[in-house]
């Protein structure tokens, strides 16, 4: 891994984040040090200050006297929170006071005065106000003993949060990398296993509805659509393998017949045969090239909004001389003004084969109804008839490539127009049903138009 | 009417290239796109047969080419893609009309013959008239000889097509495509059945029959 892309790794990004987050305290601790160092330096000054008012006005009424007076009563009562005096007179000499210290040169504060509490004792740091009295010096000092303990604690506490954070935030990107890392690998194990020809393999889900989680919803649903695009396309290759042999075989045989006929009319009839054939064999072709693109590019077709009703109406009409010349009869009950989005050929193909179906299925004297109208479940086209119907054992394959029920091995077809009308169907997001019934009942809902 | 064919597969173009001879048409061929262009532009072509796939330019590319330099020579694309939106894409490239490998050259022949020698431009009058027959597109009526014939919208609309092309045979596939609008061909014939129900009401009470049945072929309209 570059390192210049090390935000592209989970630990990396979270180890980023921690850092940004130790430096964001590092800048917090360092302002709330500051303010608060300055506070209690105001705060030592006012005091000083106060105190320095209280001895200058002794000082009005008995001079430098009554000022060294007023320091040995306020040393003398050991207050807790005690200042550290020191009066000099012009002399230089201590006229009171514990605090031996170089007399500062100017009058004012000074921040960091050196001083011991008695000779020889150990040095000690005040923060100091001189004043110059008449006849002398006055230094009113508080001990920063207090305020560096304060400023020490404060520098520890926010050194052990900064380390916390960073200790935090590292074993966070760890634990997190390792996370996202295990859950990955379950979706590269199962990608590897795919690759490997195991196309049934799913991602595992821990239905925690999580990214991860929903990301292997997302995959396994593209999977399902994979499989059954690879499913479909097996299907095509193995139907066309089993279900062209025989036609293959008998165009061929015709072939073989016609070249060795001498006579010329029936060579010409065994040519026209194998023509028939040859014509057959595309026809099937063409129909298992449809199925197979409605189904695969369903989500592709151009599709427009359009009157079924119209359009029911107008294949009925189409039908309805091959229908009445046969000897059967047609009943319509179209609903006016039904809506679809769709493919308008595909939708007449699927009605097309349906009467194609209605028509060669059933005897003589068979009554067809063709129904459209709305319902709750959307629209629903019904074709319905009064002929043999469908065998129990072939109910639930009719809508299989190639699938023929044994009595209709009689009639002309190859078994592929259900398995289209179901794929048209589908690709309109609707479904067909076989329904129960004396005679041959199929339903079709399609979603309405919005 | 002089031709221009271009295809790739040389067993094809012989085929084409013969039939259309016999059947009285002069021929020239091409065998890649560039060819064909190149035969295309020098112009004097009544019809151009453009097969889809070609080396170094396909057919709609050529087609294209053609029509953005304002040439308007009628095209017939033969394809072996005859999926749902590829007919659409062949036809909005500029070329007039789609033929589906295999065909019937009947078909081929009949295609050719209806693209050819079209009226510069087709202005759609609202009454069509072929020898006794008078279509009325307005009131959606037909009169033979001043007498009134009563139709079934189907068969109107397959009468209106045959007289749009008299003297011209309309094979089942073509009338399918532009009566009915399918792209597929339904194992029911209902061309026949339509035709014969708007012949038999066309022809009541007159000796000649207006529709003639070309054998192997189609219908064709016949001219008064």
């Amino acid at each position: 891994m570059k390192p210049g892309k090390l935000w592209r790794t989970t630990s990396g990004l979270v180890t980023l984040v921690a850092l940004v987050f130790a430096l964001v305290t590092v800048a917090i601790g360092a302002i709330a040090y500051e303010v608060t160092h300055e506070a209690l330096e105001e705060q030592l000054d006012h005091r000083i200050t106060t105190e320095t008012a209280a001895l200058l006005a002794e000082a009005h009424s008995g001079g430098l006297p009554a000022i060294g007076a007023a320091i040995r009563r306020r040393e003398a009562s050991r207050s807790t929170e005690r200042l550290e005096y020191l009066l000099a007179d012009d002399g230089g000499r201590i006229a009171a006071g514990t605090m031996r210290a170089r007399l500062p040169s100017r009058a004012g504060f000074e921040e960091l005065l050196e001083y011991r509490r008695s000779p020889g004792g150990s040095v000690r740091i005040a923060q100091a106000l001189t004043t110059r009295v008449r006849g002398g010096t006055l230094v009113v000092g508080a001990d920063r003993a207090d305020l560096d303990a304060i400023d020490r604690r404060l520098l520890i506490l926010f050194s052990g949060a900064l380390a916390g954070m960073l200790l935090v935030g590292i074993a966070a990107a760890v634990l997190i990398g390792w996370m996202t890392r295990l859950r990955l690998e379950g979706i590269d194990a199962t990608a590897q296993a795919i690759i490997g020809g195991d196309l049934s393999r799913r991602v595992p889900r821990d239905g925690s509805d999580s990214e991860f989680d929903r990301l292997a919803g997302t995959l396994n649903r593209m999977l399902d659509r994979i499989e059954g695009l690879m499913e479909s396309l097996r299907q095509v290759s193995s139907d066309v393998a089993h279900d062209l042999r025989t036609p293959l075989t008998r165009l061929c045989s015709s072939l073989e017949r016609a070249a060795g006929e001498a006579d010329p009319a029936a060579r010409a009839d065994q040519i026209e045969n194998a023509r028939g054939q040859a014509a057959e064999l595309l026809e099937i072709f063409t129909a298992l090239l449809r199925i197979a693109e409605v189904e695969g590019f369903a989500d592709r077709l151009p599709l427009h909004s359009l009157d079924l009703s119209a359009l029911v109406e107008q294949m009925a009409e189409s039908y309805r001389p091959d229908i009445e010349d046969s000897g059967r009869h047609l009943d319509t009950r179209i609903e006016p003004g039904l809506a679809v989005v769709g493919d308008r050929r595909l939708l007449s193909q699927a009605a097309a084969n349906l009467l194609d179906n209605c028509l060669r299925h059933t005897p003589e004297g068979t009554a067809i109804m063709l129904r459209a109208k709305a319902s709750p479940r959307g629209i629903v086209l019904s074709i319905l008839d009064d002929g043999p119907g469908i065998p129990q054992e072939d109910r639930t394959r009719i809508f299989q490539r190639f699938a023929r029920s044994e009595r209709a091995r009689s009639t002309p077809g190859h078994g592929l127009g259900l398995a289209l009308v179901q794929a048209i169907v589908s690709a309109h997001g609707g479904h067909v049903l076989l329904e129960d019934g004396e005679g041959f009942h199929l339903r079709i809902e399609l979603p309405p138009a919005s | 009417m002089r031709i221009l064919i271009v295809e790739d597969d040389e067993e094809t173009r012989g085929f084409i290239a013969k039939g259309l001879e016999q059947a009285g048409h002069s021929v020239a061929a091409g065998s890649d796109g560039r060819e064909g262009l190149f035969l295309a532009t020098g112009g004097g072509f009544d019809v151009l047969v453009v097969d889809r796939m070609l080396p170094w330019l396909d057919g709609l590319s050529l087609v294209k080419a053609l029509r953005a330099a304002g040439d308007a020579t009628p095209v017939l694309m033969l394809t072996a893609m005859g999926g749902i939106s590829d007919r659409v894409d062949g036809l909005e490239s500029g070329a007039d009309d789609y033929l589906v490998k295999p065909f019937a050259f009947s078909e081929l022949a009949a295609r050719i013959n209806a693209l050819g020698r079209r009226p510069a431009a087709r202005v759609e009058t609202h009454q069509l008239i072929v020898g006794d027959i008078v279509l009325d597109l307005h009131r959606r009526t037909v009169e033979r000889a001043g007498m009134r014939v009563t139709l079934q919208p189907r068969e109107f609309a397959l009468l209106a097509e045959l007289m749009r092309n008299p003297r011209r045979v309309m094979t089942r596939t073509m009338l399918l495509e532009r009566v009915w609008d399918f792209d597929f061909d339904p194992k029911t014939n209902i061309v026949d059945t339509h035709l014969s129900r708007l012949r038999s009401k066309l022809n009541a009470g007159f000796a000649e029959d207006a529709i003639e049945t070309v054998r192997g072929a189609g219908y064709m309209m016949r001219g008064g």
